[in-house]
């Protein structure tokens, strides 16, 4: 790789991370809304570099520094000669291109792996991903465990807390799903509770379950949440999203033993534009 | 054919410089010849991404919409996720890690790291609790480190000290783990105790040649910020390339193993704890997102969850890329599994005498 296909594909990288955060929210898709920032940062910076480093190139900058560190790649690639092992041929190949390739300047050419960056190119102009959706919740088979720690319910902070007795509350499924496994005091039963996320149908025919992703952090450790819908209408379309009013449905017997959270719905609504897809 | 789009843009561009430089590598040329070949090189390197560029735009306006396979598109998203989470960590560990190069004399780090390895090791170990980053972050910092004549363990030990127990992360933490101060004391404990032990069995036993460092010596003509340019330059293309690897890598398994083999095993005290500690290596997640995903693996026991906290900020599939691309495939091979069963060993002592 040399050093035009370098810059090239930094210009790109940071093409795409700017693609993704400035003019689309592509990147809430896979990352923390908090992000965002960063990742314009980190964006621009790599423009900047790649901008540079064609700059200094097109310049002849870069053959100044070339020749003064072709001495010290020679006692490298010598060093790495002289040590026969398995990968031996490819090190001595490596120590050659090292030493002659792009008139003997390591640093100039990038190892043939660099070319991967231009994957992530390809990921954000091409495939953009979409959120993760049903297919994630009906692959990791629903919830996870409820959380091991001893919370008492006074110990709650989420939208239950601080609503009025009477009044609709808009919860997050995730806080929605903990109050339902682990609130001894059960005080979501009778209370009228809003919910928004997508719908996934139940793969067995009848009934479906909302569903809502939880990140901490990026995709890859995305944990699903989803509550057991109990309605009269008809089934609605995989991965649409929804808000919904109802109220839990309050489980006989032990909280921890419940496999899935029921929820009666009385009013549900399409949402067109559905939010930031993770919680 | 979605797998296919990808496989387009890429492999002629691969292909195209692996025939240029197969040229330009093995015959020697008389250097007249030099600047010519250069300059035909880089008018195809230009004409190569003009075309990879067109190829994209017309790829994204009839390709995108018949991408719909559920799977794929799952993989692609995580692998997205892995690569623009990490990118910003790398950037500032790049950026950081060259001002480490270009700007920091030699004679500072003589000053305040002890020349003796054995006792700069546990220095390395305390401050990376202070120096908040990821993994992606601390590879090429310890790769400068090494170059700026800090002894190899100790930045060894920095290396992986860094991500276990950083301010962020522990924070994180804790706020995974609310009303468990135990495990975030345990994952601190365990975090610094296996880099230290690491760093010092380094001492003992490590050998020189097996890390490959670019000796790098700049002109004294050139400035600092072009010796800045060029060092983030080589970092980016030599610890980013292998991220991607790793990113691929960690959201194929991602995808492809079944939570349910998971909670399987999650009965059996030491099989559990081996099994969260594979699932760290795989998964490849960023330390400072791991207490999150460790607290969401309710079936397992604590040591098991400390295992994947200890686990994963030293030893992971995004890890040994760029390890291997910084430091070269012989250290890794060594290296890995130390962390492992060192990693492993104090997980095991501090849970059984924390958790």
């Amino acid at each position: 790789m040399n050093r035009i296909a370098q810059g090239l594909t930094l210009v790109l990288l940071g093409a795409a991370a700017l693609t993704a955060t400035v003019p689309t929210n592509l990147y809430l898709n896979w990352v923390k809304a908090g992000f965002g920032p960063f990742l314009v940062a980190a964006g621009a910076v790599t423009v900047i570099l790649g901008v540079l480093v064609i700059v200094a190139e097109l310049r002849g900058e870069s053959g100044a520094l070339d020749h003064s560190e072709a001495t010290p790649e020679h006692a490298h690639g010598a060093q790495t000669d002289g040590v026969p092992t398995v990968d031996g041929a490819r090190e001595r190949d490596r120590a050659v291109a090292e030493e002659y390739g792009d008139g003997g300047h390591d640093h100039s050419r990038a190892p043939k792996v660099a070319w991967l960056l231009l994957l992530p190119v390809v990921a954000v102009f091409v495939i953009a991903p979409p959120a993760l959706g049903s297919y994630t919740v009906e692959s990791t088979g629903g919830s996870s465990g409820p959380p091991p720690e001893e919370q008492t319910s006074d110990g709650f902070k989420d939208a239950l807390t601080e609503a009025d007795a009477g009044e609709t509350v808009s919860m997050a499924v995730q806080e929605f799903v903990m109050r339902a496994w682990i609130d001894e005091g059960r005080e979501m039963a009778g209370r009228d509770i809003e919910l928004t996320g997508f719908a996934v149908p139940d793969e067995e025919g009848e009934g479906w379950y909302l569903a809502r992703l939880q990140m901490a952090c990026c995709a890859a450790d995305a944990v699903v949440n989803r509550v057991e819908i109990v309605d009269d209408g008809p089934t609605p379309e995989a991965d649409t999203w929804w808000t919904v009013r109802g109220s839990w449905v309050e489980p006989e017997g032990e909280l921890s033993e419940v496999s899935d959270h029921q929820f009666r719905v009385e009013e549900r609504e399409e949402v067109t534009d559905p939010p930031d897809p993770y919680e | 054919m979605s797998d296919r789009t990808s496989a387009d843009a890429t492999p002629p561009s691969a292909l195209g410089d692996s025939i240029a430089q197969g040229w330009s590598d093995r015959d020697e040329l008389p250097p007249a010849d030099w600047g010519r070949r250069t300059s035909t090189r880089r008018t195809g390197t230009v004409w190569l991404f003009a075309l990879m560029i067109t190829a994209m735009a017309m790829a994204h306006s009839w390709l995108t919409d018949e991408l719909t396979d559920q799977a794929f598109l799952a993989w692609a998203t995580i692998f997205t996720a892995i690569a623009f989470q990490a990118l910003p960590f790398l950037v500032f560990g790049v950026a950081l890690s060259a001002m480490l190069t270009a700007f920091v004399p030699a004679s500072v780090y003589r000053k305040f790291i002890p020349q003796n390895a054995g006792r700069a090791v546990p220095v390395a170990g305390a401050s990376g609790a202070v120096l908040p980053g990821c993994e992606c972050a601390s590879v090429p910092i310890a790769g400068s480190l090494i170059k700026r004549g800090v002894a190899p363990a100790a930045a060894l030990t920095f290396l992986l000290a860094a991500p276990s127990i950083n301010p962020i992360v522990m924070i994180a933490t804790a706020v995974a783990f609310a009303g468990q101060p135990e495990m975030v004391l345990a994952r601190f404990v365990a975090g610094l105790l296996a880099s230290v032990v690491i760093g010092w069995i380094w001492v003992r036993f490590g050998k020189a040649d097996w890390l490959r460092l670019p000796s790098r010596s700049h002109t004294p003509g050139a400035s600092r910020w072009q010796i800045f340019r060029e060092s983030m330059l080589h970092d980016i293309m030599h610890a980013g390339g292998y991220l991607v690897v790793g990113a691929l890598a960690a959201a194929t398994l991602n995808v492809m193993v079944p939570r349910e083999w998971l909670l399987a095993v999650a009965e059996a005290p030491i099989i559990s704890v081996l099994v969260l500690a594979l699932l760290a290596i795989v998964l490849s997640i960023c330390s400072e997102a791991d207490a999150f995903v460790a607290v969401s693996l309710t079936d397992f026991s604590p040591t098991a969850k400390l295992a994947f906290m200890v686990i994963g900020p030293i030893v992971d599939l995004k890890l040994i890329a760029m390890q291997a691309g910084v430091f070269g495939w012989r250290f890794v091979a060594r290296f890995a599994p130390i962390c492992l069963i060192v990693g492993l060993a104090s997980t095991f002592l501090i849970g059984g005498l924390l958790l």
